[in-house]
């Protein structure tokens, strides 16, 4: 059996009295593509970012293999692990936002080889000489020194990707990665993704591209409300669903 | 001429004094000016209410007093006589903590402009806090401040004639002695003069530095 790579089990997480997640579980094994479809406001978001430590939830499981993140504690509540340990679990995945969030004062290089460098300590000329590959093979050979306000939105997010795969991670998230540019510009950055799944890239996407997600998963997760309403392959969830909730959606988005 | 060949001498020693002023309150209160930004900006309630009513008092209230309390407290308020060198302390201290507070607020207005989404892209690469403020952070705010601190920095080149106030002979001091010496304006005009290529070669740097960070946008 595959290597386990994500463990994420009951996890509940509010925003003040509002409940976001209500008991949501997620495993995700070595070489697997996940889809998350759903509404707006139905949690997606706050799943991978508390995945990916940017929030904390009160209850629940995360480990990202043998690096156990957060554990209930004994009166039920998330217990999180110590600084060096969530740092350890931080170089294990990255993270692909919807507004790339690339650094506008540095160049699209500097963007991709800087974590590398500075994080991981990893030798500036065998960081730069990767950068490069990912550049080149994102389609982006040339624009090494331009900064990211010179790029247009397909290429800046092709940077993001490279920026996210040049710290080397185990699993790799995207928020909406698409979302955020015109239609003539998403079929590049889906490209890209395609071409990581083939490769057998380890990955969670939240995507409202619906052809896209049954082409690249293996298995697609409806979210609504909180909740994890239905999950299976693209067949199952996208072309015969079972719940009304994960039908209605499906007709508002072929609309 | 006679008179020239006094007054040109005896104002480039007081504009030595005036760079020097110049010179302590910016290398003093640029760093100090972002310690006290962070300590406004601190989570710990304490910390961040101390640094506002600092910086509220420091703005609110003259500097010239701020620098006969800081000259004369000492004396007043300790009985302790700090001898006739204290009042280049007490300007130089005088002058960082006033400045410090004033940059303190151009530093959080740029900070607070920086989006959220580089500091949790800065995170999930794994920067620490401090690498993310010093490289991703910090370089942006300069860049976004550089128009702000610009004002600052010539009104600080005109304030050095406060430190006037504690007998230090900066250049306004020698200006003013020449010209009840020499019952002549002159020395004013000429003052007034090196003061203002002062400010256009402040401008002119300010102006270098702002199109050397001209090649990026947000
Ligand atoms: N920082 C926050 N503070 C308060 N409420 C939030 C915050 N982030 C998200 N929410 C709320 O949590 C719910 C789920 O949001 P989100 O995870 O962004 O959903 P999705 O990504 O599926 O659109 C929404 O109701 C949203 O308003
Ligand atoms: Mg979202």
């Amino acid at each position: 059996m595959a290597k386990e790579i994500l463990s994420l089990r009951n996890v509940e997480k509010s925003f003040g009295d509002t409940m976001v997640l209500k008991d949501i579980s997620l495993e995700v094994t070595q070489g697997e593509v996940v889809s998350i479809i759903g509404s707006s406001g139905g949690g997606k978001s706050t799943l991978l970012r508390c995945a990916t430590l940017l929030e904390t939830f009160e209850r629940g499981y995360l480990a990202y293999e043998d690096i156990v993140v957060a554990q209930p504690g004994p009166d039920g509540r998330a217990v999180y692990a110590d600084k060096a340990t969530l740092k350890k679990a931080r170089s294990k995945f990255g993270l692909v936002f919807q507004n790339f969030n690339l650094f506008p004062h540095r160049t699209v290089l500097q963007n991709v080889m800087d974590a590398p460098v500075r994080v991981q300590k990893i030798d500036k000329e065998e960081a730069r000489a990767m950068a490069l590959e990912l550049l080149a093979k994102f389609g982006l050979a040339g624009k090494e020194d331009m900064v990211p306000n010179e790029l247009s939105g397909g290429q800046l997010q092709r940077v993001a990707i490279a920026r996210a795969l040049c710290t080397k991670p185990d699993i790799l998230f995207f928020d909406e990665p698409t979302s955020a540019l015109d239609p003539e510009l998403t079929q590049d950055v889906l490209r890209i993704i395609r071409d990581l799944a083939e490769e057998h890239m380890t990955m969670v996407i939240v995507t409202h591209e619906m052809t896209f997600a049954r082409d690249v998963s293996d298995r697609v997760i409806f979210m609504d409300k909180g909740v994890i309403v239905e999950e299976g392959t693209p067949e199952q969830v996208i072309d015969h669903p079972r719940h009304e909730r994960t039908r209605a959606f499906l007709r508002k988005i072929y609309d | 001429m006679q008179m020239m060949s006094v007054v040109l001498p005896d104002l480039g020693a007081g504009f030595v004094l005036s760079l020097e002023i110049f010179v302590v309150t910016l290398l003093g209160a640029l760093p100090l000016g972002i310690v006290i930004a962070l300590a406004r900006m601190s989570k710990f309630k304490p910390l961040s209410l101390v640094a506002r009513v600092y910086i509220s008092f420091m703005r609110g209230t003259p500097l010239m007093l701020q620098l006969m309390a800081l000259m004369f407290g000492p004396y007043y308020l300790l009985g302790v006589n700090m001898g006739s060198g204290w009042k280049f302390g007490a300007c130089a201290i005088g002058f960082i903590l006033n400045y410090a507070a004033y940059f303190a607020e151009i530093y959080r207005s740029g900070i607070q402009s920086i989006p959220v989404g580089h500091y949790e892209a800065a995170e999930v690469l794994g920067y620490s806090r401090a690498q993310t403020f010093f490289y991703i952070v910090l370089p942006q705010v300069i860049k976004r401040i550089l128009p702000a601190m610009g004002n600052e920095v010539i009104t600080l080149v005109k304030d050095t004639s406060l430190a006037f106030v504690l007998g230090i002979a900066e250049m306004f001091t020698e200006a003013k002695a020449l010209a009840a010496s020499f019952v002549s304006m002159i020395p004013y005009v000429i003052a007034a003069a090196i003061y203002w290529i002062f400010t256009l070669v402040v401008e002119f740097i300010l102006n270098k530095t702002e199109k050397k960070l001209d090649y990026y946008h947000d």
